[in-house]
């Protein structure tokens, strides 16, 4: 089967799942020959350099990430094309016969949206969901520092960062993957996300509640922790219609370093 | 109408701080509004005044007269009640002050963390005014020069790049321990690349960082200092960088923190605008701790 001929499947599976086609979609071949014949799928939050590489030694050459391959989200090459790091990328995808599709718009509306769910089995929340509200989980009361704290044993996180008092009491928890965390509201203690800019949005609301005597929270996986195992729940999603093909989620991972402890 | 109220507050002001220190008096003397002090920053910053922007008054009355002035990063309630305590009734602010990008409100309008906010700014009679794309258009770029005199560097700039400064060759772990320290970073600092890398030269960058300027500048220098990349963009880039065997390295300082010492250069470039005024940055903290921690 082709990376083309597997598209189409997955096309054809999400209709049978009421979602159509978008017609304005990022969700596109992105690098190689979609013609080319597939040995194997990894699922991924990111095509990194990195994972490409881990990929092509794991004997998969269908690649499907959620987030972009060429560090922008239409992956516009303009103003790359002489640039180093590009190049070799692009070499790496030739010379291991690589095809990357992007499955992004059309996984966050699979119902329920497998970015969230993958990432509240990660965090051991799934049986803590709302059965009214999409994206919140109730927990047994904690405090934000032992919440914190749980959340980086449980992701292996080394950057992940944390806004509000870290002795406010927590229950309530909106989860929302990816770039633009869920605005905090009365209605929840802490949000809990991938990405948020640091102004304009929860950061400074935390201060501002905290000004006003009302405790909240933030916490911040990093857009990788938050989505890649959504990318995991999605190879299981393509498993149950493509019996024939290898498929397995490889992780992009955490890009970031904490700071040694030297450096502290 | 309006006028005649300025000048009658502005009158028992005076009286109320002829007790107060010489230099407070004589901030006081001054009648210039908000509009005023704006006017004076438009007539100066050297850049032409944009149709578009998000600089602008975000809160309060434009005619109000300035009693202080408080740069800051930041509006955070907590600034503006510092500020208001030092009787420094106009903010100017890089950053938003009502939890979007162009400080609409949207569902918050009815939330009572915003309404305490917009209490207190009316109460306090304070003006907030955002100055942002402007500030950021001057060249050589202001935030960039102030971010690296606090990190000790302002001798050391590459003549033939803008924001590339040579350093004392160090591993990259030194250089992050030196800029945790001098810019009081909590939990928000970042890292892309080894730990143990040789760094002579460092792309200083505050704030948000645009990858075409990681690609562009990254060439010209071993490490990028940034605030606040984004994490499908600038960041997967110098990883790749990175996993090209380029021996290439970021540093994500954090949004705020990165722009604070861009707030003082704001502070003192405005003093030098309208010396009859007190003019001083308030500092906000970096907002982050570590979950590891």
């Amino acid at each position: 089967m082709t990376a083309q001929e597997i598209v189409v499947r997955i096309q054809k599976k999400l209709l049978e799942q009421g979602i159509a086609w978008r017609a304005q979609t990022v969700d596109t071949f992105k690098a190689g020959v979609p013609e080319t014949e597939v040995k194997g799928i990894a699922t991924t939050g990111m095509a990194t350099f990195d994972l490409l590489r881990r990929t092509a030694t794991a004997g998969r050459n269908f690649v499907i990430t959620h987030e972009p391959t060429f560090y922008n989200h239409t992956d516009q090459t303009a103003g790359l094309e002489q640039d180093p790091t590009y190049e070799a990328k692009q070499r790496f995808i030739r010379d291991n016969h690589l095809v990357i599709f992007r499955f992004h718009d059309h996984a966050h509306a699979l119902k329920p949206d497998p970015l969230v769910t993958g990432s509240a089995r990660m965090l051991g929340w799934t049986q803590y969901a709302s059965a009214t509200e999409p994206r919140l989980y109730v927990l047994p009361p904690t405090t934000l520092r032992a919440l914190a704290a749980d959340v980086a044993r449980r992701l292996n996180g080394r950057a992940i960062r944390v806004v509000g008092d870290p002795d406010m009491a927590v229950s309530r928890i909106v989860l929302g993957p990816g770039y633009g965390v869920p605005p905090l509201t009365p209605a929840v203690d802490v949000s809990v996300g991938g990405e948020s800019p640091e102004a304009g949005g929860n950061a400074e609301y935390v201060s501002d509640a905290a000004a006003v005597g009302q405790k909240k929270g933030m916490i911040l996986l990093g857009h990788m922790l938050s989505e890649d195992f959504g990318m995991k729940e999605v190879a299981d999603w393509l498993r149950t219609f493509l019996p024939d093909v290898p498929i397995e989620w490889i992780s992009a991972g955490e890009p970031f370093n904490a700071p040694t402890a030297s450096s502290r | 109408m309006q006028r005649t109220d300025v000048s009658r507050r502005q009158f028992i002001l005076g009286t109320a701080t002829g007790l107060l220190a010489g230099r407070v008096v004589r901030a006081q003397r001054s009648d210039l509004t908000a509009q005023h002090v704006v006017d004076r920053i438009r007539a100066h910053v050297g850049v032409p005044w944009r149709d578009a922007t998000i600089d602008g008054f975000k809160a309060g009355d434009p005619a109000t007269v300035v009693t202080g002035v408080a740069t800051t990063v930041m509006a955070t309630l907590e600034v503006l009640r510092r500020a208001a305590a030092t009787g420094q009734n106009f903010v100017i602010t890089q950053e938003p002050t009502f939890y979007s990008a162009n400080d609409d409100p949207g569902n918050r309008a009815a939330d009572p963390v915003y309404l305490a906010k917009k209490a207190f700014l009316d109460q306090q009679r304070l003006v907030v005014w955002r100055f942002s794309d402007h500030w950021n258009a001057r060249r050589p770029d202001e935030a960039a020069t102030a971010l690296a005199a606090a990190l000790g560097w302002s001798g050391n700039r590459i003549p033939e790049a803008e924001q590339v400064y040579h350093v004392p060759e160090t591993p990259l772990d030194a250089l992050v321990a030196h800029v945790r320290d001098r810019l009081s970073i909590r939990g928000g600092l970042r890292l892309i690349g080894q730990p143990g890398m040789r760094v002579r030269s460092v792309f200083v960058s505050p704030g948000p960082i645009a990858v075409s300027s990681a690609v562009l500048n990254l060439p010209r220098a071993d490490v990028i200092l940034t605030g606040e990349p984004r994490e499908w963009e600038a960041v997967p880039y110098v990883l790749d960088t990175w996993s090209a065997n380029r021996g290439k390295g970021m540093i994500a300082a954090g949004r705020l923190v990165s722009e604070a010492p861009g707030a003082q250069a704001c502070a003192a470039w405005i003093r030098s605008l309208v010396p009859e005024i007190r003019v001083e940055a308030v500092a906000t903290a970096d907002p982050y701790w570590s979950a590891g921690s």
